[in-house]
């Protein structure tokens, strides 16, 4: 969520019921906006909240041109430092999914993860991992798997550029009941003309992501209308912590994760 | 040659040509024009008009940096321009898909209104009968207060949805016999939301249904079902014998005698019985509805079966109360059942409190029942509790805080039964089952602190924060559970404190959730040569066989017969 839309968006935000209060958002909006200035980010923004046993982990996102590829994460635990997070390794994205412990606060802290699937007595059996790369790691995880947008929010400019629409003016009532608006935030997965010709009215600007309607197993995102049917609210059942609003028929909308970073793999016993 | 290019000319190039005039500007701009005026063969429009609409769009909007979305620009105004006309509909009127929810909450909020002006004309008419009629008001928690502490802490329902429950509590304290009513929190589910309200049954509706209780509940009922168990299986035993005595007879080859077909020696364990309304997980009564405004629906009591079925399996809720519950120990009930064994286990995990904050009895009785170590004790607001300064409420052993939820035992109930008990008079099968007397299950007693909870591979169950820390004076503790997310509770230093839960209902359960294994499948018949694989017999067996057994010479008619009954019989032997 852009953090100068934060008291704006105050009211939408709920998330298994965790919201915004005021301190949080006045002090989000003054670190943050600080932070873009130090690093000529084009637009900041609150990106979650990651639960640890000490003390929570606060996520922001700096935009600088291209919406997709061109992201910089940063974290806190107390509003004034905000620390790069380090770019996520494919080894620890995979470790992290297999940790069972909770976050502790502590970025520089070692876990020992144990990989079952291995042999006793392979290296690869115990490895250790620094807290801050697995946060790295899980934030990464949950970009790519359940962070989403409204179709139309990005554009993919004739010079291949992927910008925010400043034109988006959100989706129409019956448009925002359908699993088939929402698109991936992530490099496209499936092939180019499954993305754009699965719809009728395709447009190569818009249809160049995933949508999540694709997604295994059917069901795991759970979509409901609320306010009298003027926000849409997405969750995923994957990752209990996210959500997404979109607010019918204007700009507004926001991505929001609250919650442990852990991934929930009995979905398919869920529904 | 100038003939032939004439052919190809236009009339304003021949013009140029014959009278050798010099360019003009006027006529270029007039063939500019013309070109752009050309009309596409597809859809009749000329791009000459889309460049005017989409020059007076820019134009009259006036948008920023116009030049790095001008394709979008112009892709709109043709979306526009290709919009059909609905002119012959308009006169229809298409009503805001509000109108609904509107309509659904206006006659709650009319409802509402009227008991309110009912209660002020009592008010002023009877000022003195107003003592046994404030006994019977029900009492509603002030949800719109203690939201307003839960979203300092960064938790709660929106304002808008606040407001709109609040009133349907207080519908349901109108419409149905409560007599204290409180907001649970709210479940989510895949396809409706679940508000939950707790409640309190009044005096008369609790007789009540004890009363319907103990009828449904009178013992005989369950023996019976187990002697016609046993009669049934004894018939199809009988049928089965029968059959294999009919079949006998006509065919000539013998069948091989069969085993006797074993019994099943699988006894059903006993019933653990129900606790009646009013008691233990049973002591309050959830109501549910999927929207502010709709009527609310009482959710059965639940059994202790239920609760060890749901312990057992993870299933997300629809929003349908009668939607079908597929679970592998078979779940006893429709969604309505699984919401309510649900909402038993969050209610016995979550609910906590400030020491002290709770008391047994009302300070009249607290001497009787200490003894039973707060298994079914009641327990009110203590009326001398004056809080706790926020450095006590924000330790992280959280010793200044506890449940006043009742632990549900592995039963299924939060009051211990003995199955032996009930036995003794009964048949003497049971003698030999339980020898020594069971153990009885006790959990925690009633207002133990969290400090005592159970971890999570390092993790405390509950997070304690404070929800400010630039103004302290005015901070308010809040607490999350780690074990169901969505569980959530604050408290003041003042006097206040409040739980809520909003989440999907789901337990955190730290290694994932693997579906109970199935029973090993019972062997059909008891072991015995019968049924057990055996080497094949070598050439040297079966001719030691064959000379061991060779007829006697004398009478040498009857061969084939006598020989096949001969070998059938020896080898029953």
């Amino acid at each position: 969520m852009n953090i100068h839309k934060l008291w704006e968006y105050k009211e939408y935000v709920n998330v298994n019921g965790a919201t915004l209060n005021s301190e949080i958002i006045s002090l989000l909006q003054n670190s943050l906006t600080v932070l873009q200035v130090e690093n000529h980010f084009t637009i900041v923004q609150y990106w979650g909240q990651i639960y640890a046993t000490d003390l929570d982990y606060y996520i922001a996102v700096g935009l600088t041109n291209d919406a997709l590829t061109g992201k910089k994460y940063f974290y806190t635990t107390d509003f004034q430092f905000w620390s790069l997070l380090p770019r996520p390794k494919k080894k620890y994205k995979e470790l992290s999914l297999i940790t069972t412990f909770p976050f502790r606060g502590d970025p520089s802290l070692k876990i020992k993860v144990l990989d079952e699937s291995f042999e006793e007595n392979h290296p690869d059996r115990c490895r250790f991992m620094k807290e801050e790369n697995r946060l790295a790691a899980t934030i990464s995880n949950i970009c790519e798997e359940v962070e989403i947008c409204a179709r139309g929010q990005l554009i993919k400019r004739p010079d291949g550029s992927i910008t925010i629409n400043p034109n988006f003016y959100g989706l129409t009532a019956t448009e925002a009941k359908e699993l088939k608006s929402y698109l991936h935030m992530r490099p496209a997965q499936h092939r180019w003309n499954t993305n754009l010709l699965t719809r009728p009215d395709y447009n190569y600007s818009m249809d160049f992501l995933d949508s999540i309607d694709q997604d295994i197993p059917k069901g795991c995102w759970n979509l409901s209308l609320e306010k009298t049917g003027s926000v849409a609210y997405l969750k995923s059942l994957y990752w209990p912590g996210m959500s997404y609003f979109h607010k019918v028929k204007t700009s507004d909308a926001g991505f929001l994760y609250i919650g442990n970073g852990r991934k929930n793999l009995d979905v398919p016993f869920l529904i | 040659m100038e003939k032939n290019l004439c052919d190809y000319m236009l009339e304003p190039d021949i013009i140029a040509a014959t009278e050798n005039v010099m360019p003009d500007l006027n006529n270029d701009l007039v063939l500019a024009k013309n070109f752009l005026k050309q009309q596409s063969a597809a859809t009749g429009d000329t791009l000459y008009d889309h460049l005017v609409d989409v020059v007076q769009k820019i134009l009259s909007q006036k948008p920023p940096d116009v030049v790095d979305h001008f394709e979008q620009y112009s892709w709109q105004v043709k979306q526009e321009k290709f919009r059909p006309n609905f002119d012959l509909l308009n006169d229809v009127y298409l009503s805001p898909p509000q109108l609904a929810v509107v309509r659904r909450i206006e006659e709650m909020f009319r409802l509402v209104k009227s008991k309110a002006e009912k209660a002020e004309d009592m008010d002023e008419e009877e000022q003195e009968l107003d003592l046994e009629e404030d006994n019977v008001k029900p009492r509603i928690a002030d949800l719109i207060d203690s939201n307003y502490y839960f979203k300092e802490c960064g938790f709660g329902l929106p304002d808008s949805e606040c407001y709109a429950v609040y009133i349907a509590l207080n519908m349901l304290a109108i419409k149905e016999p409560v007599s204290t009513v409180r907001f649970f929190g709210k479940i989510y589910g895949t396809k409706e939301n679940y508000y939950v309200a707790e409640t309190e049954l009044t005096l008369e509706e609790l007789d009540r249904r004890i009363r319907e209780f103990e009828l449904k509940d009178m013992p005989g009922e369950g023996e019976g079902i187990e002697e016609g168990q046993m009669q049934v299986a004894e018939e199809q035993k009988e049928m089965l014998g029968e059959g294999e005595g009919k079949e006998e007879k006509p065919k000539e080859p013998v069948p091989p005698k069969l085993p006797p077909e074993p019994v099943s020696t699988w006894q059903p364990p006993p019933e653990i019985p129900v606790e009646r309304p009013g008691q233990g997980v049973n002591k309050k009564v959830f109501w549910v509805c999927n929207h502010p405004g709709e009527q609310w629906i009482c959710l059965p009591d639940v059994t202790p079966d239920q609760i060890r079925v749901a312990r057992l399996t993870v299933r997300c809720m629809t929003g349908n109360l009668d939607a079908e519950v597929q679970s592998f120990p078979p779940f006893e009930g429709t969604e309505r059942n699984y919401l309510r064994a649900q909402l038993a286990r969050i209610q016995a995990g979550t609910s906590v409190s400030p020491q002290g904050f709770y008391t047994f009895g009302s300070g009249e009785e607290e001497d009787i029942d200490l003894e039973e170590g707060g298994g079914d004790l009641n327990f009110n607001p203590n009326p001398f509790y004056h809080g706790h300064s926020m450095k006590d409420l924000l330790d992280s052993s959280l010793t200044y805080w506890v449940h006043h939820g009742r632990h549900i035992l592995k039963q299924g109930r939060t009051l211990w039964w003995n199955p032996n008990a009930g036995m003794e008079e009964g048949e003497e099968e049971e003698e030999d089952e339980g020898p020594p007397p069971l153990e009885p299950e006790s959990g925690p007693p009633l207002f133990t602190s969290l400090s005592e909870d159970s971890r999570l591979e390092g993790m405390t169950a509950w997070s304690v924060r404070s929800s400010s820390s630039l103004t302290p004076e005015r901070a308010v503790a809040a607490l999350r559970s780690n074990l169901w997310p969505g569980a959530a509770a604050f408290a003041t230093s003042g006097q206040k404190s409040e739980c809520m839960y909003i989440g999907w209902g789901l337990k955190f359960d730290p290694p994932n959730y693997g579906p109970a294994q199935l029973p090993r499948p019972q062997d059909e018949y008891p072991i015995g040569p019968e049924v057990m694989e055996m080497a094949d017999p070598t050439f040297a067996d079966e001719e030691a066989y064959r000379i061991a057994h060779l007829p006697p010479p004398p009478p040498p008619v009857l061969e084939g017969e006598g020989e096949e009954f001969g070998e059938e019989e020896d080898e029953e032997d």
